[in-house]
Parts: C-alpha cells; sequence; structure tokens
C-alpha cells in the first residue's frame, strides 16, 4: 500500500494530503467490517468467542479510522503518543475497577415483604 | 511581542501567511495548523477517556449482570444500529475527504463534502430519534422509568405500573404478606400473584417449557384426605375481561404463552372463595415438565362464612416444594430446549431484575453520544457557511482538519457502542 501512497499524497504543503485510493479503501472495508459483524452474529460460536469476534472486528474498524481517516500513520508521532497515553489511561481505568470482580458475594436485595430469615442464637444484647 | 515575532518571521522568510486568517501571534501557517492540531488530539484523548467512564460502567454491569445484556438488547433493532453505523462510516468517509478538498484547493467538492458530511449526520439523528421515540412508547426506559409494555420478543408483559397504550388494563399486583397472598381479606382481588411465589430456579436448563397454571379445588374424601374435586386451567389468565367474566366461566384466551413459572410474569386467580364450604380448599399449581411444583406459598383457605374469622390459612401443600410425578396423561411431553430456543423463550418472558440497567447503560452512552453528533452538525454548517464563504484554502484548513478529527472519534466510539449494545449474543 505504501508504494502506492506517494503518488498524490506527499506531504502538500502544512500537512500530509490523504490519497484518494486510500480513503476509498479504508472507507469500503469499514462497511464490509459492518456488515461482516452483523453477520457473525448470527453464527452461534458460543457467547464468549462471539463477543470476542465483534470486538476484534471493532477493533480492527477503529485502528483503521485513526490510522488512515484520522492520518496517524502520517501524522507527528506526538499526536500518537497523546492518543495511545489516552488509551493506556482509560484501560487502567477499566482494569483497576474490574480487578477486584471475583471478590464480592451475590448481593442480597432486601424486600420488605419478604425479609429474609433471621439469623439463629440468641439476640445480641443492646450496648 | 508581535514585532519580535516580525522579526522571527522575516528571519524564515514567512511574510505571505496565504490566508488572512492566520492570527498574527503565530510564526506562519504551518505554526498556526501545528498548534490547533495538538491543541485538537488533546481534546480527543480527553475524549476517549470521557467515554471510558461509560464502557467502565457497561463492562462492570456486564460482568456481574450477563443475563440482563442477553435479555435487554433484543430490545434493540439491529438493522436501526448497523444503517446508523453505515451512515457514520461513510459521513467519515465525506470529512476526510473534505479535508483532501481543502488542502488542494477543490472549494466544490469541498461544499460537497460538508453537505454530505451534514446530510449523513441529520440521518443518523433522525434514526436514533425513531428508535428512542420507539422505547419512549413503550417505557422501555431508564432507571425507575423502566416498566415495558413488550417484552423483547413481542409479547405483552403485565408490569407493576402498567399503563400501556393499547388494550391492556391495570393489574393489581398484591404482595403477599409471609409468603402467603391475601385473598381471606379480600385483598388480592382479581389480583395477580408474583413469579417469585413459584419457587423456582429461574435459569434452571432444561426445563420444560409449556407451563400451565392450574387452579385446584380440593375436597375431603370419606378418609378425611383432601382430594382433588376439580381443576381448571388459568395459565396467564388475568382479569381483563373483568372477574365477572372469569367467574362465569367464559373462555379466556391467553394473552401470551406461559412458559416456564420462573419467568411467567404473573398468574392470576379470581376470588371465588367467598362461602365455600370448609370441606374445600382452593389453591393453585404449577405443572411444567414431568414434575408438578404445588406453589405453597399460594395454599389458601375456603372462607367458610362469615361467622368465621379465624380460619387459618390451610396447609394443603403440606411439604415445601413438594413434587411429586403426575400420571401420563397429565405429563406435557419433555423438550429439552436448544440455546436458541432458550434465549427466544427467555425474550418473551418477563425481564430479569436490574434490566433497568442494561437501558440506563444504553441511554447513557448512546445519548452521549448523539449529543456529539448533534454538536458535530453544528460545527459542520458553520464550516459549510465558511467553506462557501471561500475561506479556506492549502494554506489554511484546520478548522476542517479539525471538525474532521472529531468526527471520526464519534465515529469510533459508534463502531464499539454497535457491537457492544446492538450484536449481544
Amino acid at each position: 500500500m505504501s508504494a502506492t501512497e506517494h503518488h498524490d499524497d506527499a506531504h502538500h504543503g502544512i500537512s500530509h494530503v490523504a490519497a484518494a485510493r486510500v480513503l476509498l479503501a479504508t472507507g469500503s472495508t469499514l462497511l464490509f467490517l459492518t456488515f461482516a459483524t452483523v453477520m457473525a452474529t448470527k453464527i452461534d460460536f458460543g457467547a464468549n468467542i462471539n463477543l470476542a469476534i465483534a470486538m476484534l472486528i471493532a477493533v480492527t474498524k477503529a485502528t483503521l479510522v485513526i490510522l488512515f481517516f484520522m492520518h496517524l500513520r502520517y501524522d507527528k508521532l506526538f499526536h500518537t503518543v497523546v492518543f495511545v497515553s489516552a488509551l493506556l489511561g482509560a484501560s487502567l481505568f477499566v482494569g483497576f475497577t474490574l480487578m477486584d470482580t471475583s471478590q464480592y458475594q451475590q448481593t442480597n436485595i432486601w424486600q420488605p415483604s419478604r425479609p429474609p430469615a433471621a439469623p439463629f442464637g440468641p439476640r445480641p444484647t443492646t450496648g | 511581542m508581535s514585532d519580535a515575532h516580525d522579526a522571527h518571521d522575516d528571519d524564515h522568510g514567512h511574510v505571505d501567511h496565504g490566508s488572512p486568517f492566520i492570527q498574527h501571534h503565530y510564526d506562519d501557517a504551518q505554526h498556526q495548523f501545528d498548534s490547533g492540531k495538538l491543541g485538537i488530539w488533546l481534546f480527543l484523548a480527553q475524549e476517549v477517556l470521557f467515554f471510558s467512564a461509560l464502557f467502565v460502567a457497561y463492562i462492570l454491569y456486564r460482568v456481574h449482570h450477563p443475563e440482563i445484556y442477553s435479555y435487554a438488547h433484543k430490545w434493540l433493532d439491529v438493522k436501526m444500529g448497523a444503517i446508523n453505523t453505515a451512515v457514520l462510516i461513510f459521513s467519515s468517509l465525506t470529512a476526510a475527504w473534505a479535508v483532501r478538498a481543502a488542502q488542494l484547493n477543490q472549494r466544490k467538492l469541498l461544499i460537497a463534502c460538508l453537505g454530505a458530511t451534514i446530510a449523513c449526520a441529520c440521518t443518523f439523528l433522525v434514526v436514533k430519534y425513531m428508535e428512542y421515540s420507539h422505547k419512549v412508547h413503550e417505557h422501555i426506559l431508564f432507571g425507575r422509568y423502566f416498566d415495558p409494555c413488550v417484552s423483547p420478543g413481542g409479547s405483552e408483559l403485565l408490569t407493576k405500573h402498567n399503563d400501556c397504550k393499547g388494550t391492556k388494563t391495570t393489574v393489581e399486583w398484591s404482595l403477599a404478606q409471609d409468603g402467603n397472598i391475601d385473598l381471606l381479606n379480600g385483598k388480592a382481588t382479581g389480583g395477580c400473584m408474583e413469579i417469585s411465589k413459584f419457587d423456582q430456579e429461574p435459569h434452571e436448563p432444561g426445563v420444560q417449557v409449556e407451563c400451565k397454571v392450574f387452579e385446584l379445588k380440593r375436597t375431603r374424601n370419606a378418609k378425611g384426605e383432601w382430594a382433588e374435586a376439580s381443576r381448571r386451567e388459568i395459565t396467564n389468565r388475568c382479569p381483563e375481561e373483568g372477574l365477572a367474566e372469569i367467574e362465569s366461566g367464559k373462555k379466556e384466551t391467553p394473552k401470551f404463552p406461559c412458559w416456564r413459572p420462573a419467568i411467567q410474569p404473573a398468574v392470576c386467580v379470581p376470588v371465588t372463595v367467598a362461602n365455600k364450604p370448609p370441606s374445600m380448599q382452593f389453591g393453585v399449581m404449577v405443572e411444567y415438565g414431568d414434575e408438578v411444583e404445588r406453589g405453597e406459598d399460594m395454599a389458601i383457605e375456603a372462607k367458610c362464612d362469615a361467622a368465621k374469622p379465624e380460619v387459618q390459612p390451610a396447609d394443603i401443600f403440606a411439604t415445601p416444594h413438594e413434587t411429586e410425578k403426575l400420571g401420563e396423561k397429565a405429563i406435557h411431553p419433555i423438550h429439552q430446549l436448544t440455546v436458541h430456543e432458550e434465549h427466544e423463550l427467555e425474550s418473551l418472558g418477563p425481564p430479569p431484575e436490574h434490566t433497568n440497567m442494561f437501558l440506563t447503560i444504553y441511554f447513557a452512552m448512546t445519548g452521549l453520544h448523539g449529543i456529539h453528533v448533534l454538536f458535530g452538525v453544528f460545527v459542520f454548517i458553520w464550516l459549510l457557511i465558511r467553506a462557501v464563504k471561500g475561506q479556506f484554502n492549502d494554506r489554511y484548513f484546520g478548522p476542517i482538519d479539525f471538525a474532521a478529527l472529531y468526527w471520526h472519534i464519534v465515529d469510533l466510539i459508534w463502531i464499539f457502542l454497535f457491537p457492544l449494545l446492538y450484536l449481544i449474543h
């Protein structure tokens, strides 16, 4: 791909000009992947694999958008650093929140009409 | 200050900025563009973090309550979501092309691309509006406003505050005291019993689909044992026709199928207990699979007469959770459900607990995204006006580039929202 790009998309003055072919190819790939991800849900691979497929396709689409529509491939490295650090921050956010996922017991919702059974044993003395 | 910059400019020979929109405090067009670009990238990074809070909420809830996602996502129309995804991707293409057109001084193409982007954004909002209005109409809403009229599978739901438009009437719910429906005091007149009265594991696999609910009458036989006197199917019968008609034995057509007891919304029991001899008992029996679960919680005794108000609820169904094999003729054939059928069935039943959280997350995420799209429309209209005035050229196209970058991020977020909300398997 990189061989063909340099026909009409050299650094044109201020900034890189995206090649028409690259834009069209990116757009049609994205549309195709949208179609693919809808079709993939119709096949049952098991919930986890289906989720993995959908996320893989979404990440691929996102990468295409970032690299070609958002010009990050041709842009300054520092912009990539900024964006990737935001992604890192977001993943830290998710990671830390999920860290204690398995540390909780089932929540019992208090229903006034059906209070849980009283514990056995003597009533605790007050004070 | 400006003197210093002018001197600096002169050093580099950039006297002509190429556009009247190059601000004097920048060295040249390149300097202004680079500054703006860094600014928009910092803003985009902030946007990612901003949306990540909602993604955290989504992920956390999905980890803890996967069942509400697999149930509630069917309320969302995949077709609508897919159309919107395609529309946004196309608009991203036109936005990227607008940047290219501006860079190459193609003014007409720039105007066309900006116009196409605006049109796509508006299409997206119109589709979103159609989806939202459907949900508002059906009460498929967030938080405490979640009170759906229809299940994802399309069956009518009886809800606690049911004021859905249409033919349905208000259903009176009688919460039992200590697990017993207080029919004796007339509180449950024509009321419905909650599903939770059926003590059944909600997601027990392979339980027979077709459940039937019977109203039982029992009398004492000669030995003094309780024996079944009559059995009447009351599967999912609710007093839409009015209690009198139910009592007169008019045949009711179930409004929606009765599935497993655990996911059956309500069983309605007409009160026919008054003035019955004390030798008669009433109860509700739920039959599914090859077993009968007798709703011991719902055991009620006939009110024998007004002179004896101290009637105790009879223990018709002596053993709690009593199950017993039925005779062949009373048995419905067992059909082991496939995963697909399980899902289909669940989507016909009432929502599992906390399902409102899915809709809360859905509206929060798509709503925030929709606001971004709306903002994008205004930005692109502003750019369109400026493009028509011919204010952009190959030396000055920063606003187009930055708006396009913003638009791509909006597209990017939708790329994740679409599979996460609409395409749950």
